[in-house]
């Protein structure tokens, strides 16, 4: 950023993070805010989506010993729970969560980064640039959700031995030992449609670009889009959960399931979840 | 005394570090060095055939994207197939004994694709778009193509064999990025490049 860009638009550079209009057509800051909104009472749990994420982006398989220590390295993973008194079926009470990076708008990773190796996008994402990243690993330790994996090991020397290494994304880099990396949003993606829409004059479509664990959910459980445009199909989901990417505490009726996780702890995350509802009489 | 000591410091330092590096050249043209000094024409590249561009650019005033048909479409600008070649070769009778042209046939008949070699390499982590380039810059300002294309690719209408004359670094690009470019040729009004680490850094 040059000192000029800097100056001319001070008053929205030291602005307090979201602002409300900051992610509004009308007000020409930026024309997308990528969200997610999730339905947990759809999700089966199944991992597809995770298995796309590491076909997608090259993510490399840790084996079943580092897996046990907590070094698996998945962008996007699936936390399961136990619901208590279930009576007589425990196993019926299993519940799923994905959880990937959230792309908080105030992300508590970013601050504390060393070397500004993490940081805001124009359109809502909470960027890596793994060449910058010194392997700190403070973002990580500072991260609510655990969404951020350090690369212990140099996994592109063992993970994809000839001739995997054919079936790598070429749109992504592969990470080596010492940096920390963390779901994207699939950005290799977005830029793509992105490039195309200036293109051709107009503003990425609802619907044109999903990141690969959208793409790739069997029962459609992830919806994906641009928050900034009314018409989308995940703004009309935040909005018709009432949830607000503003708050940090939503005002909304019991009837509602939209949340958004550990909310109060202010990172304004941009995936919402919609709780799943359970028919215990029956 | 002192100066002169410095200076032959300065020229012990700056000539023993060159012994290891690349083929380093001071000076060159404008813009052909990074911020630190290095010289970033690259190694001399040896390619299959000796490419004129100067006769099919500037003689012939053929268009870059001709040849180099992903430029407007894509993030590769595309180096032609031979098919390309021999569409218009297989007509041009007059040239058809010069013995690039020879080479150029004996590649066909023996159903071998050119080994051309890349001159204008990127990083793998570096994500650059052409299309975005050639659409702002040609399509929407009308800009001359030779120009256009010059801005990263310099002289190559120029040129024999083409050569990396522009440093290609991060803050080559952002020189560029920075500054204000008017948006077609009609309008007045402005705007830059983007500057986010993920536009370009993957």
């Amino acid at each position: 950023m040059s000192i000029t860009n800097l100056l001319n638009n001070w008053s929205f550079y030291r602005q307090k993070r979201p602002f409300r209009g900051q992610y509004d057509l009308n007000k020409q800051y930026s024309e997308y805010k990528w969200a997610m909104a999730l339905d947990l009472d759809i999700c089966t749990g199944c991992n597809a989506c995770t298995t796309a994420c590491y076909a997608e982006n090259n993510l490399p398989v840790v084996g079943k010993e580092r897996y046990q220590h907590g070094y698996a390295m998945h962008w996007i993973r699936i936390e399961r729970y136990w619901d208590e008194n279930m009576g007589e079926f425990p196993e019926s009470g299993t519940s799923f969560l994905p959880m990937m990076c959230q792309q908080c708008e105030e992300a508590p990773c970013e601050t504390v980064c060393p070397v500004g190796a993490t940081n805001h996008t124009n359109d809502g994402l909470n960027s890596q640039n793994y060449h910058r990243c010194i392997g700190s690993r403070y973002c990580s330790v500072n991260c609510p959700y655990k969404v951020r994996y350090f690369n212990f090991w140099n996994y592109p020397s063992t993970a994809w031995p000839s001739p995997l290494q054919d079936q790598l994304n070429p749109d992504l880099t592969v990470r080596t030992k010492g940096v920390m990396e963390k779901c994207t949003f699939c950005v290799q993606r977005l830029n793509e449609a992105k490039s195309r829409a200036r293109t051709e004059y107009r503003l990425v479509k609802d619907g044109e670009v999903v990141p690969a664990c959208v793409q790739a959910c069997p029962t459609n459980a992830i919806t994906f889009g641009n928050i900034v445009d009314p018409k989308s199909k995940v703004a009309k989901m935040w909005k018709n959960q009432q949830v607000d990417l503003y708050k940090d505490e939503q005002e909304k009726d019991s009837s509602m399931r939209g949340y958004r996780i550990l909310e109060d702890l202010r990172p304004f995350p941009s995936v919402m979840y919609m709780e799943r509802v359970r028919d215990m009489e029956a | 005394m002192i100066h002169r000591l410095l200076a032959a410091m300065f020229f012990v330092f700056a000539f023993s570090g060159m012994a290891n590096a690349e083929p380093f050249k001071w000076g060159g043209p404008i813009g052909s060095q990074t911020s630190d000094g290095y010289n970033a024409l690259g190694p001399v590249v040896q390619q299959p055939i000796e490419f004129p561009h100067y006769r099919h650019a500037r003689d012939m005033g053929i268009n870059c994207m001709y040849c180099h048909t992903g430029a407007r479409r894509g993030y590769v600008s595309v180096i032609p197939r031979i098919d390309k070649c021999i569409g218009c070769h297989q007509s041009i009778e007059s040239v058809r004994n010069k013995p690039r042209i020879k080479k150029l046939f004996w590649y066909w008949d023996h159903k071998e694709p050119i080994p051309w070699k890349k001159v204008n390499d990127l990083p793998d982590y570096v994500r650059f778009n052409h299309e975005r380039h050639i659409q702002r810059f040609y399509f929407r300002q009308n800009r001359p193509v030779r120009e256009v294309c010059g801005y990263c690719h310099g002289d190559v209408a120029n040129m024999t064999v083409d050569r990396r004359v522009k440093a290609l670094s991060m803050g080559w690009c952002i020189s560029c990025h920075e500054k204000d470019h008017r948006e077609n040729d009609v309008s007045m009004k402005t705007s830059h490049g983007p500057y986010e680490c993920w536009q370009c850094h993957k």
